[in-house]
């Protein structure tokens, strides 16, 4: 089994709700994104080309990451799922190097939202129910709370909403699916081969556990 | 160059900033800093110079560790970074450290107050050696930044190390009173690393320039970019430069006509010239970007 993603290009119209929804899912600090969408434009006026692009963690089968690290923080399920453990992380910032792709973010101090008014209950809920280490790095790790309760319940990661990442179930589009990559029936693996799903700088050879669609 | 909004990371060529800027800086001195001390070891080993040694050892524990610890986010948790020795640089690069300093410490105590044992310095001489080149393999496994991801980078690292290690040791063969015996032999180390340092660089440049993507960009902002100043006058010039002027200087009237004042000049812009090109290595560390983009403005080349 090796979860992965595709998400269709077609259909994203760069609404950033998939990265809104990871930052209430994990209560994310100011400031830090596991999830982005990119914009970019190429060409000149009148022939311009713009590009949307939602990255996050590409959960590579060869990661970097795991590699670079030191103490084995940064570690790799036998899912394919690469997640941090910050108790192990000493901050050196060296699996930031290693990626590629930039999708790690390091959380060097406490911030509020809104600076010298207090925490917002909000803020004050997500330092109780998902705390957030300073001097660690983070990134998105699929959900696995979410895929692991929800195996527990005998549900299905990328069919039943509960135990799919919040990014996937919440997009309105419907760009994004998620899976199993070893299923050669699941509907990413059929997506990917109908459509040609790209994975993000494949010439690095990491791997990548997301999958584009064009 | 400097991409503030979320949507616009990683859209253009993006430098890496988390080693360079904020207490990045620490990292840059702390990686100078033990690959200097390594070197002065490793250089005044090779006279059997127990003060260069003993300055090596400091250099490398002192400043080079203890900006590595204050560098890190979890200082307490040092102890962990030496778990990982089969897949990671940094942590192989801990142990060579601290093997090195430990081998070290007792050879000099050893030397010191009994006798010095050839075999002990021998090792300790190798792990100095890893010291020294391990800073150059961690940064070349950052596969998405062309200017690291290469073989000379670490060829760099050695001989920019093992340079600056024998102009400390020079400085301190001139301050212990040591010219007339070592001088000579430490000057005709200087000569070599100093020739075989400006060909290394220029090779790396030149290979990474002809690269592909982001490397070009690298090259481009280090020669002729943002940061042509730094690398033309403080590398060049002043790091290159005036020692080789010196190094002339001393082969035409001869070493002992060479005055002090001026070897100690040559000792200080070397030093200086090597952490100017390890800031701009570390700071033009780019990496590809992840969307399509337009052309690349030629200044940027």
């Amino acid at each position: 089994m090796r979860w992965g993603m595709v998400i269709d290009l077609k259909k994203c119209v760069g609404c950033c709700n998939c990265v809104l929804t990871c930052k209430a899912e994990h209560y994310l600090p100011p400031g830090i994104f596991w999830s982005r969408v990119l914009i970019s434009e190429t060409g000149k006026y009148p022939l311009v080309t713009k590009h949307v692009l939602p990255i996050r963690c590409n959960h590579c089968k060869e990661a970097k990451c795991v590699d670079a690290c030191p103490t084995g923080a940064t570690q790799q399920r036998e899912d394919g799922l690469v997640w941090i453990d910050p108790d192990k992380c000493v901050g050196c910032r060296y699996c930031m190097m290693a990626c590629p792709y930039q999708s790690r973010v390091y959380y060097d101090h406490e911030w509020e939202y809104f600076p010298g008014q207090g925490l917002t209950p909000l803020e004050e809920l997500g330092r109780l129910l998902y705390p957030h280490q300073t001097g660690t790095v983070e990134k998105c790790n699929f959900c696995m709370e979410r895929i692991d309760e929800g195996l527990a319940k005998g549900l299905k990661p990328g069919v039943d909403r509960e135990a799919t990442p919040a990014c996937v179930v919440n997009c309105p589009t419907k760009a994004m699916h998620f899976g199993d990559l070893d299923d050669p029936y699941s509907e990413i693996s059929l997506l990917i081969k109908e459509r040609k799903g790209r994975q993000l700088h494949d010439e690095y050879g990491t791997d990548p556990s997301i999958y584009y669609l064009d | 160059m400097i991409q503030t909004r979320p949507f616009e990371f990683m859209t253009r060529y993006t430098p890496q900033r988390e080693w360079i800027e904020g207490r990045g800086v620490l990292l840059w001195l702390a990686f100078f800093f033990i690959e200097l001390g390594a070197g002065i070891f490793f250089v005044a080993s090779l006279f059997s110079n127990l003060w260069g040694m003993f300055v090596g050892l400091v250099v490398c524990a002192v400043l080079g560790g203890g900006l590595h610890l204050l560098y890190l986010g979890h200082p307490f948790r040092f102890y962990l970074i030496f778990l990982k020795p089969q897949n990671s640089w940094i942590s192989r690069g801990m142990i060579f450290v601290a093997v090195f300093l430990v081998l070290g410490i007792i050879h000099l105590g050893l030397s010191y107050w009994a006798s010095s044992a050839l075999g002990l310095l021998i090792v300790a001489d190798i792990f100095a050696f890893l010291t020294v080149i391990y800073g150059g393999f961690a940064m070349n496994f950052a596969n998405g930044i062309p200017l690291w991801n290469t073989a000379l980078l670490p060829v760099l690292y050695v001989v920019a190390g093992f340079w600056g290690g024998a102009e400390v040791a020079m400085g301190i063969v001139l301050k212990t009173g040591a010219l007339a015996t070592v001088g000579a032999s430490v000057e005709g180390l200087i000569r070599i690393l100093l020739i075989a340092f400006v060909i290394i660089i220029a090779a790396y440049l030149i290979s990474v320039r002809y690269g592909l993507g982001a490397g070009a960009i690298s090259v481009g902002q280090i020669v002729r970019g943002k940061w042509a100043p730094l690398f033309w006058i403080v590398v060049v010039v002043l790091g290159v430069g005036v020692p080789a002027g010196v190094v002339i200087h001393s082969v035409v009237v001869g070493l002992a006509a060479t005055s002090a004042s001026l070897l100690y000049l040559s000792i200080i812009l070397e030093l200086i010239g090597d952490l100017g090109s390890r800031y701009l290595i570390l700071k033009n560390g780019f990496y590809n970007p992840l969307t399509p983009i337009s052309t690349v403005p030629t200044a940027w080349t």
